[in-house]
Protein backbone atom coordinates (compact mmCIF):
# COMPACT_ATOMS: atom_id res chain seq x y z
CA UNK A 1 0.00 0.00 0.00
CA UNK A 2 1.44 3.37 -0.92
CA UNK A 3 1.74 6.17 1.57
CA UNK A 4 -0.99 8.15 -0.07
CA UNK A 5 -3.40 5.20 0.03
CA UNK A 6 -2.77 4.67 3.69
CA UNK A 7 -3.42 8.28 4.48
CA UNK A 8 -6.56 8.42 2.43
CA UNK A 9 -8.01 5.24 3.84
CA UNK A 10 -7.53 6.54 7.32
CA UNK A 11 -9.75 9.45 6.48
CA UNK A 12 -12.46 7.43 4.86
CA UNK A 13 -15.00 8.42 7.46
CA UNK A 14 -14.78 12.05 6.68
CA UNK A 15 -17.67 12.12 4.21
CA UNK A 16 -20.05 10.72 6.79
CA UNK A 17 -19.15 13.39 9.24
CA UNK A 18 -20.05 16.11 6.80
CA UNK A 19 -23.49 14.67 6.44
CA UNK A 20 -23.98 14.83 10.14
CA UNK A 21 -24.09 18.60 9.96
CA UNK A 22 -27.63 19.30 10.95
CA UNK A 23 -29.76 21.81 9.24
CA UNK A 24 -30.57 24.65 11.56
CA UNK A 25 -33.97 25.82 10.54
CA UNK A 26 -35.61 26.61 13.85
CA UNK A 27 -34.31 29.28 16.17
CA UNK A 28 -35.72 29.95 19.54
CA UNK A 29 -35.22 32.41 22.33
CA UNK A 30 -34.66 30.40 25.50
CA UNK A 31 -35.57 31.47 29.00
CA UNK A 32 -36.41 30.03 32.36
CA UNK A 33 -39.74 29.95 34.10
CA UNK A 34 -39.85 28.61 37.61
CA UNK A 35 -36.30 27.34 37.11
CA UNK A 36 -37.08 25.25 34.02
CA UNK A 37 -35.98 25.82 30.43
CA UNK A 38 -38.41 27.00 27.80
CA UNK A 39 -38.15 28.28 24.25
CA UNK A 40 -40.20 30.45 21.91
CA UNK A 41 -39.91 30.53 18.13
CA UNK A 42 -37.70 33.47 17.28
CA UNK A 43 -39.96 34.49 14.42
CA UNK A 44 -42.61 35.46 16.96
CA UNK A 45 -40.26 37.51 19.06
CA UNK A 46 -40.09 41.18 18.28
CA UNK A 47 -37.49 42.05 20.81
CA UNK A 48 -36.24 41.41 24.27
CA UNK A 49 -36.09 44.04 26.90
CA UNK A 50 -35.42 44.74 30.55
CA UNK A 51 -37.68 47.07 32.46
CA UNK A 52 -39.44 47.83 35.69
CA UNK A 53 -42.38 50.12 36.56
CA UNK A 54 -45.42 48.72 34.84
CA UNK A 55 -48.67 50.61 35.02
CA UNK A 56 -51.21 48.35 36.73
CA UNK A 57 -54.60 48.04 35.10
CA UNK A 58 -57.52 47.52 37.45
CA UNK A 59 -59.94 44.65 37.15
CA UNK A 60 -57.75 42.34 35.10
CA UNK A 61 -56.66 38.77 35.64
CA UNK A 62 -53.94 38.32 38.27
CA UNK A 63 -51.33 37.32 35.69
CA UNK A 64 -51.62 40.68 33.92
CA UNK A 65 -48.84 42.78 35.25
CA UNK A 66 -50.03 45.96 33.61
CA UNK A 67 -49.22 47.96 30.56
CA UNK A 68 -45.95 49.34 29.39
CA UNK A 69 -44.96 52.15 27.11
CA UNK A 70 -42.46 50.89 24.61
CA UNK A 71 -41.28 53.86 22.58
CA UNK A 72 -44.78 55.26 22.47
CA UNK A 73 -46.55 51.96 21.89
CA UNK A 74 -48.70 50.71 24.75
CA UNK A 75 -48.26 47.02 25.31
CA UNK A 76 -49.86 44.64 27.79
CA UNK A 77 -47.46 42.78 29.99
CA UNK A 78 -48.31 39.29 31.17
CA UNK A 79 -46.44 37.36 33.80
CA UNK A 80 -46.20 33.85 32.37
CA UNK A 81 -45.27 32.39 35.72
CA UNK A 82 -48.47 33.62 37.31
CA UNK A 83 -50.46 32.53 34.28
CA UNK A 84 -49.14 29.01 34.68
CA UNK A 85 -49.30 29.06 38.47
CA UNK A 86 -45.58 28.80 38.97
CA UNK A 87 -43.44 30.21 41.69
CA UNK A 88 -42.53 33.83 41.05
CA UNK A 89 -39.15 35.08 42.13
CA UNK A 90 -39.99 38.56 43.36
CA UNK A 91 -37.53 41.14 42.17
CA UNK A 92 -36.39 43.71 44.65
CA UNK A 93 -37.13 47.31 43.81
CA UNK A 94 -34.75 48.67 41.25
CA UNK A 95 -34.13 45.26 39.71
CA UNK A 96 -35.48 44.94 36.20
CA UNK A 97 -37.66 42.17 34.83
CA UNK A 98 -36.72 40.26 31.68
CA UNK A 99 -39.41 40.79 29.09
CA UNK A 100 -39.94 39.21 25.70
CA UNK A 101 -42.14 41.14 23.30
CA UNK A 102 -44.12 38.81 21.10
CA UNK A 103 -46.10 39.46 18.02
CA UNK A 104 -49.15 37.38 17.33
CA UNK A 105 -51.80 38.45 14.83
CA UNK A 106 -50.33 41.97 14.69
CA UNK A 107 -50.74 42.34 18.43
CA UNK A 108 -47.73 43.02 20.56
CA UNK A 109 -47.69 41.49 24.00
CA UNK A 110 -44.92 41.40 26.53
CA UNK A 111 -44.29 38.38 28.69
CA UNK A 112 -42.29 38.47 31.88
CA UNK A 113 -40.01 35.50 32.50
CA UNK A 114 -37.39 34.62 35.14
CA UNK A 115 -34.36 35.05 32.93
CA UNK A 116 -33.80 35.25 29.20
CA UNK A 117 -30.87 33.02 28.38
CA UNK A 118 -29.84 32.76 24.80
CA UNK A 119 -30.84 32.16 21.24
CA UNK A 120 -30.28 28.62 20.06
CA UNK A 121 -30.71 27.07 16.67
CA UNK A 122 -32.01 23.53 16.25
CA UNK A 123 -33.18 21.27 13.50
CA UNK A 124 -36.98 21.50 13.52
CA UNK A 125 -37.27 17.79 12.77
CA UNK A 126 -35.76 17.03 16.17
CA UNK A 127 -38.59 18.78 18.00
CA UNK A 128 -40.70 16.08 19.58
CA UNK A 129 -44.37 16.31 20.41
CA UNK A 130 -45.16 17.04 24.05
CA UNK A 131 -45.97 14.24 26.41
CA UNK A 132 -49.25 14.45 28.36
CA UNK A 133 -47.34 14.12 31.62
CA UNK A 134 -45.69 17.52 31.41
CA UNK A 135 -46.58 19.17 34.65
CA UNK A 136 -46.51 22.87 35.13
CA UNK A 137 -48.08 23.98 31.89
CA UNK A 138 -51.25 22.74 30.25
CA UNK A 139 -50.26 20.57 27.32
CA UNK A 140 -52.20 22.62 24.79
CA UNK A 141 -49.80 25.51 25.28
CA UNK A 142 -46.78 23.38 24.37
CA UNK A 143 -45.84 22.82 20.79
CA UNK A 144 -42.98 20.42 21.47
CA UNK A 145 -39.83 19.50 23.30
CA UNK A 146 -36.34 19.76 21.90
CA UNK A 147 -32.90 18.87 23.17
CA UNK A 148 -30.00 21.28 22.82
CA UNK A 149 -26.62 20.73 24.41
CA UNK A 150 -28.01 18.11 26.75
CA UNK A 151 -30.77 20.35 28.03
CA UNK A 152 -34.44 19.84 27.25
CA UNK A 153 -36.36 22.91 26.18
CA UNK A 154 -40.11 23.07 26.17
CA UNK A 155 -41.23 25.04 23.14
CA UNK A 156 -44.27 27.13 23.92
CA UNK A 157 -47.08 27.66 21.45
CA UNK A 158 -47.46 31.41 21.56
CA UNK A 159 -50.53 31.68 19.38
CA UNK A 160 -52.48 29.41 21.71
CA UNK A 161 -51.22 31.12 24.83
CA UNK A 162 -51.97 34.64 23.64
CA UNK A 163 -55.23 33.67 22.03
CA UNK A 164 -56.37 31.59 24.98
CA UNK A 165 -59.93 32.58 25.57
CA UNK A 166 -60.53 30.57 28.67
CA UNK A 167 -57.59 32.19 30.36
CA UNK A 168 -59.46 35.44 30.15
CA UNK A 169 -56.68 36.81 28.13
CA UNK A 170 -58.95 38.60 25.73
CA UNK A 171 -59.74 41.10 28.44
CA UNK A 172 -56.26 42.34 28.88
CA UNK A 173 -55.79 44.39 25.76
CA UNK A 174 -54.78 47.74 27.02
CA UNK A 175 -57.41 50.46 27.32
CA UNK A 176 -55.54 52.87 25.17
CA UNK A 177 -57.57 56.00 25.84
CA UNK A 178 -57.20 56.00 29.58
CA UNK A 179 -53.54 55.91 29.24
CA UNK A 180 -51.61 58.13 31.40
CA UNK A 181 -48.74 55.82 31.97
CA UNK A 182 -46.07 56.79 34.37
CA UNK A 183 -42.82 57.92 32.84
CA UNK A 184 -40.92 55.08 31.31
CA UNK A 185 -37.28 54.63 31.96
CA UNK A 186 -35.21 56.16 29.22
CA UNK A 187 -34.17 53.46 26.83
CA UNK A 188 -30.48 52.95 27.20
CA UNK A 189 -28.54 51.11 24.53
CA UNK A 190 -27.53 48.24 26.78
CA UNK A 191 -31.01 47.13 27.66
CA UNK A 192 -32.30 47.38 24.14
CA UNK A 193 -31.68 44.67 21.67
CA UNK A 194 -33.06 45.73 18.32
CA UNK A 195 -34.24 43.16 15.78
CA UNK A 196 -31.19 43.93 13.69
CA UNK A 197 -28.86 43.31 16.60
CA UNK A 198 -30.72 40.11 17.33
CA UNK A 199 -30.26 39.05 13.67
CA UNK A 200 -26.55 39.73 13.99
CA UNK A 201 -26.37 37.61 17.12
CA UNK A 202 -28.04 34.69 15.35
CA UNK A 203 -25.65 34.91 12.47
CA UNK A 204 -22.60 34.91 14.73
CA UNK A 205 -23.93 31.91 16.61
CA UNK A 206 -24.74 30.01 13.45
CA UNK A 207 -21.26 30.70 12.10
CA UNK A 208 -19.80 28.98 15.12
CA UNK A 209 -22.05 25.95 14.68
CA UNK A 210 -21.89 25.56 10.92
CA UNK A 211 -18.46 26.86 10.00
CA UNK A 212 -16.53 26.68 13.30
CA UNK A 213 -15.99 30.39 12.86
CA UNK A 214 -15.99 32.27 16.14
CA UNK A 215 -16.81 35.94 16.14
CA UNK A 216 -14.74 37.91 18.63
CA UNK A 217 -12.85 41.18 18.83
CA UNK A 218 -10.35 39.54 16.44
CA UNK A 219 -12.74 39.66 13.49
CA UNK A 220 -15.77 41.63 14.65
CA UNK A 221 -15.12 44.59 12.33
CA UNK A 222 -15.18 42.38 9.31
CA UNK A 223 -18.22 40.38 10.40
CA UNK A 224 -20.23 43.53 11.14
CA UNK A 225 -19.57 45.08 7.78
CA UNK A 226 -20.18 41.77 6.06
CA UNK A 227 -23.45 41.46 7.96
CA UNK A 228 -24.79 44.75 6.63
CA UNK A 229 -23.63 43.74 3.15
CA UNK A 230 -25.38 40.42 3.66
CA UNK A 231 -28.61 42.16 4.66
CA UNK A 232 -28.56 44.24 1.50
CA UNK A 233 -27.88 41.10 -0.48
CA UNK A 234 -30.59 38.96 1.10
CA UNK A 235 -33.35 41.50 1.58
CA UNK A 236 -34.95 42.94 4.68
CA UNK A 237 -36.80 39.80 5.85
CA UNK A 238 -35.03 38.50 8.91
CA UNK A 239 -35.75 34.91 7.85
CA UNK A 240 -33.66 35.35 4.72
CA UNK A 241 -30.55 36.67 6.38
CA UNK A 242 -30.18 33.66 8.62
CA UNK A 243 -27.68 30.99 7.74
CA UNK A 244 -29.38 27.65 7.42
CA UNK A 245 -26.69 25.30 6.15
CA UNK A 246 -22.90 24.98 6.03
CA UNK A 247 -23.06 26.26 2.45
CA UNK A 248 -24.81 29.44 3.60
CA UNK A 249 -22.16 29.91 6.26
CA UNK A 250 -19.36 29.49 3.74
CA UNK A 251 -21.09 31.96 1.45
CA UNK A 252 -21.29 34.46 4.29
CA UNK A 253 -17.59 34.01 5.00
CA UNK A 254 -16.63 34.61 1.38
CA UNK A 255 -14.03 37.30 1.27
CA UNK A 256 -12.79 36.65 4.77
CA UNK A 257 -9.83 34.58 3.66
CA UNK A 258 -6.56 36.39 3.46
CA UNK A 259 -4.92 37.06 0.12
CA UNK A 260 -3.03 34.13 -1.39
CA UNK A 261 -4.50 31.53 0.94
CA UNK A 262 -3.63 28.05 -0.28
CA UNK A 263 -1.35 29.36 -3.00
CA UNK A 264 2.13 30.85 -3.22
CA UNK A 265 2.45 34.42 -2.08
CA UNK A 266 2.39 36.91 -4.91
CA UNK A 267 5.49 38.87 -5.74
CA UNK A 268 4.00 42.16 -4.52
CA UNK A 269 2.98 40.65 -1.22
CA UNK A 270 6.33 39.03 -0.59
CA UNK A 271 8.31 42.12 -1.51
CA UNK A 272 6.13 44.20 0.79
CA UNK A 273 6.72 41.92 3.73
CA UNK A 274 10.43 41.81 2.91
CA UNK A 275 10.49 45.58 3.19
CA UNK A 276 9.16 45.53 6.77
CA UNK A 277 11.30 42.73 8.14
CA UNK A 278 13.65 43.89 10.87
CA UNK A 279 17.40 43.70 10.62
CA UNK A 280 18.73 40.37 11.83
CA UNK A 281 20.59 40.60 15.11
CA UNK A 282 21.32 36.92 15.52
CA UNK A 283 22.77 34.29 13.25
CA UNK A 284 19.80 32.00 13.47
CA UNK A 285 16.34 33.21 12.46
CA UNK A 286 13.31 31.11 13.13
CA UNK A 287 9.74 31.28 11.94
CA UNK A 288 6.62 29.51 13.15
CA UNK A 289 3.98 28.96 10.49
CA UNK A 290 0.74 27.68 12.00
CA UNK A 291 -1.86 26.29 9.67
CA UNK A 292 0.66 25.65 6.90
CA UNK A 293 -1.78 23.42 4.98
CA UNK A 294 -0.19 21.90 1.91
CA UNK A 295 2.92 24.05 2.32
CA UNK A 296 2.54 26.77 -0.32
CA UNK A 297 2.67 29.52 2.24
CA UNK A 298 5.59 27.95 4.09
CA UNK A 299 7.67 27.59 0.93
CA UNK A 300 6.91 31.21 0.00
CA UNK A 301 8.08 32.26 3.46
CA UNK A 302 11.22 30.14 3.23
CA UNK A 303 12.19 31.77 -0.08
CA UNK A 304 11.26 35.22 1.24
CA UNK A 305 13.50 34.82 4.28
CA UNK A 306 16.31 33.35 2.17
CA UNK A 307 16.19 36.40 -0.13
CA UNK A 308 16.07 38.82 2.76
CA UNK A 309 18.72 37.17 4.92
CA UNK A 310 21.06 35.42 2.44
CA UNK A 311 23.78 34.55 4.94
CA UNK A 312 21.75 33.65 8.01
CA UNK A 313 20.70 30.27 9.24
CA UNK A 314 16.96 29.93 8.84
CA UNK A 315 14.66 27.48 10.57
CA UNK A 316 10.94 27.18 9.91
CA UNK A 317 8.47 25.12 11.89
CA UNK A 318 5.34 24.52 9.85
CA UNK A 319 2.39 23.06 11.73
CA UNK A 320 -1.00 21.86 10.67
CA UNK A 321 -3.56 19.54 12.20
CA UNK A 322 -4.88 18.44 8.80
CA UNK A 323 -2.96 15.20 8.36
CA UNK A 324 -3.47 14.78 4.61
CA UNK A 325 -2.41 18.31 3.65
CA UNK A 326 0.63 18.44 5.84
CA UNK A 327 1.77 14.90 4.92
CA UNK A 328 2.13 15.87 1.30
CA UNK A 329 3.78 19.21 2.03
CA UNK A 330 7.41 17.99 2.22
CA UNK A 331 7.19 16.50 -1.26
CA UNK A 332 5.16 19.23 -2.91
CA UNK A 333 5.20 19.09 -6.70
CA UNK A 334 4.22 22.34 -8.41
CA UNK A 335 2.61 22.97 -11.77
CA UNK A 336 4.52 25.52 -13.87
CA UNK A 337 1.56 27.90 -14.09
CA UNK A 338 1.04 27.96 -10.32
CA UNK A 339 4.57 29.09 -9.68
CA UNK A 340 5.09 32.85 -9.43
CA UNK A 341 8.10 34.24 -11.25
CA UNK A 342 9.92 35.33 -8.08
CA UNK A 343 10.12 31.74 -6.82
CA UNK A 344 11.46 30.19 -10.01
CA UNK A 345 15.11 30.43 -9.07
CA UNK A 346 14.46 28.29 -5.98
CA UNK A 347 13.01 25.38 -7.92
CA UNK A 348 14.26 22.64 -10.19
CA UNK A 349 12.81 19.91 -12.43
CA UNK A 350 12.03 16.75 -10.50
CA UNK A 351 10.81 13.39 -11.74
CA UNK A 352 7.15 14.30 -11.48
CA UNK A 353 7.26 18.05 -12.01
CA UNK A 354 8.77 21.18 -10.53
CA UNK A 355 10.07 20.77 -7.01
CA UNK A 356 11.81 23.13 -4.61
CA UNK A 357 15.56 22.86 -4.21
CA UNK A 358 16.87 21.03 -1.20
CA UNK A 359 18.44 24.23 0.15
CA UNK A 360 14.89 25.58 0.62
CA UNK A 361 13.10 22.41 1.77
CA UNK A 362 15.86 21.78 4.30
CA UNK A 363 14.91 25.03 6.05
CA UNK A 364 11.44 23.72 6.84
CA UNK A 365 10.26 21.16 9.33
CA UNK A 366 6.69 20.13 8.58
CA UNK A 367 4.92 18.72 11.61
CA UNK A 368 1.53 17.16 12.20
CA UNK A 369 0.64 19.24 15.21
CA UNK A 370 -2.42 20.69 16.82
CA UNK A 371 -1.65 24.26 17.80
CA UNK A 372 -3.84 23.90 20.87
CA UNK A 373 -1.44 21.32 22.28
CA UNK A 374 1.83 22.17 23.92
CA UNK A 375 4.76 22.38 21.63
CA UNK A 376 8.44 22.27 22.52
CA UNK A 377 9.17 25.18 20.20
CA UNK A 378 12.02 27.53 21.15
CA UNK A 379 11.48 31.34 20.94
CA UNK A 380 10.98 32.46 17.35
CA UNK A 381 11.60 35.68 15.41
CA UNK A 382 8.52 35.49 13.22
CA UNK A 383 5.06 33.99 13.48
CA UNK A 384 2.78 33.66 10.48
CA UNK A 385 -0.66 32.32 11.32
CA UNK A 386 -3.23 33.76 8.96
CA UNK A 387 -6.94 33.20 9.60
CA UNK A 388 -6.24 30.89 12.53
CA UNK A 389 -7.59 32.81 15.51
CA UNK A 390 -11.05 33.20 13.98
CA UNK A 391 -11.49 29.45 13.79
CA UNK A 392 -10.65 28.77 17.42
CA UNK A 393 -13.05 28.60 20.32
CA UNK A 394 -12.55 31.34 22.91
CA UNK A 395 -10.39 29.14 25.17
CA UNK A 396 -8.20 28.04 22.31
CA UNK A 397 -7.85 31.60 21.09
CA UNK A 398 -6.63 32.74 24.51
CA UNK A 399 -4.12 29.93 24.65
CA UNK A 400 -2.73 30.68 21.20
CA UNK A 401 -2.48 34.40 21.96
CA UNK A 402 -0.57 33.54 25.13
CA UNK A 403 1.70 31.29 23.04
CA UNK A 404 2.39 34.14 20.63
CA UNK A 405 3.39 36.36 23.52
CA UNK A 406 5.59 33.71 25.02
CA UNK A 407 7.29 32.41 21.88
CA UNK A 408 7.84 35.62 19.90
CA UNK A 409 11.07 37.44 20.76
CA UNK A 410 10.82 41.20 21.45
CA UNK A 411 10.82 43.01 18.12
CA UNK A 412 9.59 39.84 16.44
CA UNK A 413 7.01 40.10 13.67
CA UNK A 414 3.56 38.52 13.80
CA UNK A 415 1.37 38.23 10.72
CA UNK A 416 -2.30 37.28 11.12
CA UNK A 417 -5.21 37.23 8.70
CA UNK A 418 -6.00 40.26 6.53
CA UNK A 419 -9.38 40.64 8.22
CA UNK A 420 -8.26 39.92 11.74
CA UNK A 421 -6.82 42.19 14.36
CA UNK A 422 -5.29 41.73 17.77
CA UNK A 423 -5.98 44.29 20.46
CA UNK A 424 -3.26 43.62 22.97
CA UNK A 425 -0.64 45.83 24.54
CA UNK A 426 2.01 43.21 23.88
CA UNK A 427 1.84 43.83 20.14
CA UNK A 428 1.95 47.09 18.24
CA UNK A 429 -0.22 47.24 15.17
CA UNK A 430 1.21 48.47 11.88
CA UNK A 431 -0.53 49.00 8.60
CA UNK A 432 0.81 50.15 5.27
CA UNK A 433 -0.28 49.77 1.66
CA UNK A 434 -3.18 47.55 2.71
CA UNK A 435 -0.93 45.09 4.56
CA UNK A 436 -0.98 44.64 8.29
CA UNK A 437 1.57 43.28 10.71
CA UNK A 438 2.28 43.27 14.42
CA UNK A 439 5.53 43.80 16.26
CA UNK A 440 6.10 42.36 19.70
CA UNK A 441 6.79 45.19 22.12
CA UNK B 1 5.36 15.33 15.15
CA UNK B 2 7.38 15.51 11.99
CA UNK B 3 5.20 14.26 9.15
CA UNK B 4 7.89 11.99 7.71
CA UNK B 5 7.75 9.87 10.87
CA UNK B 6 4.05 9.12 10.71
CA UNK B 7 3.79 6.68 7.84
CA UNK B 8 6.62 4.35 8.87
CA UNK B 9 4.89 3.75 12.19
CA UNK B 10 1.45 3.33 10.65
CA UNK B 11 2.71 0.98 7.95
CA UNK B 12 4.88 -1.17 10.16
CA UNK B 13 2.16 -1.57 12.79
CA UNK B 14 -0.26 -2.61 10.08
CA UNK B 15 2.16 -4.97 8.32
CA UNK B 16 3.59 -6.64 11.41
CA UNK B 17 0.20 -7.27 13.01
CA UNK B 18 -1.28 -8.56 9.79
CA UNK B 19 1.60 -10.96 9.41
CA UNK B 20 1.83 -12.31 12.96
CA UNK B 21 -1.90 -12.59 13.54
CA UNK B 22 -2.79 -13.58 10.00
CA UNK B 23 -6.09 -11.69 10.25
CA UNK B 24 -7.96 -8.71 8.92
CA UNK B 25 -6.97 -5.54 10.65
CA UNK B 26 -8.79 -2.28 10.31
CA UNK B 27 -7.35 1.05 11.23
CA UNK B 28 -9.21 3.99 12.70
CA UNK B 29 -8.47 7.61 12.01
CA UNK B 30 -5.13 8.89 13.27
CA UNK B 31 -5.27 11.68 15.78
CA UNK B 32 -3.19 13.72 18.18
CA UNK B 33 -3.52 13.78 21.90
CA UNK B 34 -1.79 16.15 24.26
CA UNK B 35 -3.12 15.54 27.71
CA UNK B 36 -2.55 12.63 30.02
CA UNK B 37 -4.25 9.59 28.63
CA UNK B 38 -5.44 6.39 30.23
CA UNK B 39 -3.68 3.15 29.36
CA UNK B 40 -5.91 0.17 28.74
CA UNK B 41 -4.18 -2.33 31.04
CA UNK B 42 -1.10 -3.66 29.25
CA UNK B 43 1.47 -1.23 27.88
CA UNK B 44 4.69 -2.10 26.11
CA UNK B 45 7.07 0.87 25.99
CA UNK B 46 10.09 1.33 23.78
CA UNK B 47 12.25 4.41 24.11
CA UNK B 48 13.59 6.22 21.06
CA UNK B 49 16.67 8.36 20.89
CA UNK B 50 18.96 9.72 18.19
CA UNK B 51 17.59 12.41 15.89
CA UNK B 52 14.59 12.49 18.19
CA UNK B 53 13.72 11.78 21.76
CA UNK B 54 10.54 10.08 22.84
CA UNK B 55 8.85 6.73 23.08
CA UNK B 56 6.48 4.33 21.39
CA UNK B 57 3.77 2.72 23.47
CA UNK B 58 1.66 -0.28 22.52
CA UNK B 59 -1.51 -0.20 24.50
CA UNK B 60 -4.22 -2.86 24.88
CA UNK B 61 -6.49 -4.47 27.44
CA UNK B 62 -5.39 -7.51 29.40
CA UNK B 63 -7.90 -9.68 27.56
CA UNK B 64 -6.61 -8.53 24.17
CA UNK B 65 -3.02 -9.11 25.25
CA UNK B 66 -3.78 -12.68 26.31
CA UNK B 67 -5.59 -13.36 23.06
CA UNK B 68 -2.81 -11.90 20.92
CA UNK B 69 -0.23 -13.93 22.82
CA UNK B 70 -2.39 -17.04 22.35
CA UNK B 71 -2.63 -16.47 18.59
CA UNK B 72 1.07 -15.74 18.19
CA UNK B 73 2.12 -18.82 20.15
CA UNK B 74 -0.62 -21.04 18.72
CA UNK B 75 -1.76 -22.19 22.16
CA UNK B 76 -4.47 -21.06 24.58
CA UNK B 77 -3.17 -18.93 27.44
CA UNK B 78 -5.26 -18.86 30.58
CA UNK B 79 -3.38 -16.02 32.21
CA UNK B 80 -0.85 -13.40 31.21
CA UNK B 81 2.24 -15.42 32.15
CA UNK B 82 5.92 -14.88 31.42
CA UNK B 83 5.67 -16.24 27.89
CA UNK B 84 2.68 -14.01 27.20
CA UNK B 85 4.54 -10.97 28.45
CA UNK B 86 7.59 -11.83 26.38
CA UNK B 87 5.34 -12.18 23.34
CA UNK B 88 3.78 -8.75 23.70
CA UNK B 89 7.17 -7.16 24.36
CA UNK B 90 8.48 -8.84 21.23
CA UNK B 91 5.51 -7.58 19.24
CA UNK B 92 6.33 -4.03 20.31
CA UNK B 93 9.93 -4.63 19.34
CA UNK B 94 8.97 -5.91 15.89
CA UNK B 95 6.68 -2.96 15.13
CA UNK B 96 9.08 -0.31 16.36
CA UNK B 97 12.07 -2.06 14.81
CA UNK B 98 10.48 -2.17 11.39
CA UNK B 99 9.43 1.47 11.64
CA UNK B 100 12.92 2.55 12.63
CA UNK B 101 14.39 0.57 9.74
CA UNK B 102 12.08 2.38 7.34
CA UNK B 103 13.04 5.71 8.87
CA UNK B 104 16.72 4.82 8.56
CA UNK B 105 16.20 4.31 4.83
CA UNK B 106 14.69 7.80 4.68
CA UNK B 107 17.76 9.25 6.37
CA UNK B 108 16.59 9.54 9.98
CA UNK B 109 18.68 7.85 12.62
CA UNK B 110 16.99 6.44 15.70
CA UNK B 111 18.16 4.09 18.42
CA UNK B 112 15.83 1.90 20.43
CA UNK B 113 15.72 0.90 24.05
CA UNK B 114 14.67 -2.66 24.95
CA UNK B 115 10.92 -2.95 25.49
CA UNK B 116 9.48 -2.64 28.98
CA UNK B 117 6.13 -4.12 29.78
CA UNK B 118 3.85 -2.46 32.30
CA UNK B 119 0.56 -3.94 33.45
CA UNK B 120 -2.03 -2.73 35.88
CA UNK B 121 -5.38 -1.03 36.22
CA UNK B 122 -6.19 2.67 35.98
CA UNK B 123 -2.83 3.68 34.59
CA UNK B 124 -2.28 7.06 32.96
CA UNK B 125 0.62 8.08 30.76
CA UNK B 126 1.77 11.69 30.60
CA UNK B 127 4.36 13.22 28.31
CA UNK B 128 5.13 16.80 29.06
CA UNK B 129 5.59 19.25 26.26
CA UNK B 130 4.97 16.80 23.44
CA UNK B 131 1.77 15.49 21.93
CA UNK B 132 1.24 11.86 20.99
CA UNK B 133 0.16 10.44 17.67
CA UNK B 134 -2.43 7.72 18.19
CA UNK B 135 -2.88 4.93 15.64
CA UNK B 136 -5.98 2.98 16.66
CA UNK B 137 -6.16 -0.57 15.27
CA UNK B 138 -9.02 -3.00 15.47
CA UNK B 139 -7.96 -6.64 15.57
CA UNK B 140 -10.12 -9.76 15.91
CA UNK B 141 -8.57 -10.02 19.39
CA UNK B 142 -9.67 -6.56 20.39
CA UNK B 143 -8.50 -2.96 20.25
CA UNK B 144 -4.82 -2.02 20.14
CA UNK B 145 -3.39 1.48 20.08
CA UNK B 146 0.03 2.53 18.90
CA UNK B 147 0.94 5.71 20.69
CA UNK B 148 3.99 7.59 19.43
CA UNK B 149 5.30 10.67 21.23
CA UNK B 150 8.58 12.01 19.87
CA UNK B 151 10.13 15.39 19.44
CA UNK B 152 13.07 16.68 17.50
CA UNK B 153 16.22 16.94 19.49
CA UNK B 154 17.00 20.62 19.46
Amino acid sequence: MSNADLMVSSFGKRGDEDQQHQIIDFKMVTFTLGGKDYGIDIMQVKEIYKAEHFTPVPNTAPFVKGVFNLRGEIISIVDLRKMFHMQVIEKVTGETEDIIFLKSDDHLTGIVVDFINDVVGVDSSTIQPPHPLFGDINIKYISGVVEFEEKLFIVLDIDTILGAEDSGFGAVQAPVQSLDAQPVEPISPENLESPMELGYTFVTETLATLASFYVSEINENWVRSRFSEWQTLKGPESADIQLKSPDDAQQFLQGFQSANTGTFWSESMSSFYRSILPEAKTNVLSLWNIGCGAGYETLSLACLLRLQYPDKQIKIWAHDSDLISVSNAPNLVVGAKDLPEWLRSFTQEGNRGIIFKKEITDLILFEYHDALHDSPLPPVNFIVARDLLSYLQPDGKQKILADYKEKLVPGGVLIIGDNERILDDAFSENEKAGFKWYVKV
Amino acid sequence: MRVEYINPFVESAFNVLKEVLDADISRGELYLKATSMPVLGVAAIIGLTGDVEGRVLLDMSMQTAIMIASTMNAEEFESFDALGKATIAELANMITGQAVTKLHDLGFHFDLSPPSLITGDNMVVTDSGVEALIVPLQLPQGKLEINVAVRERS
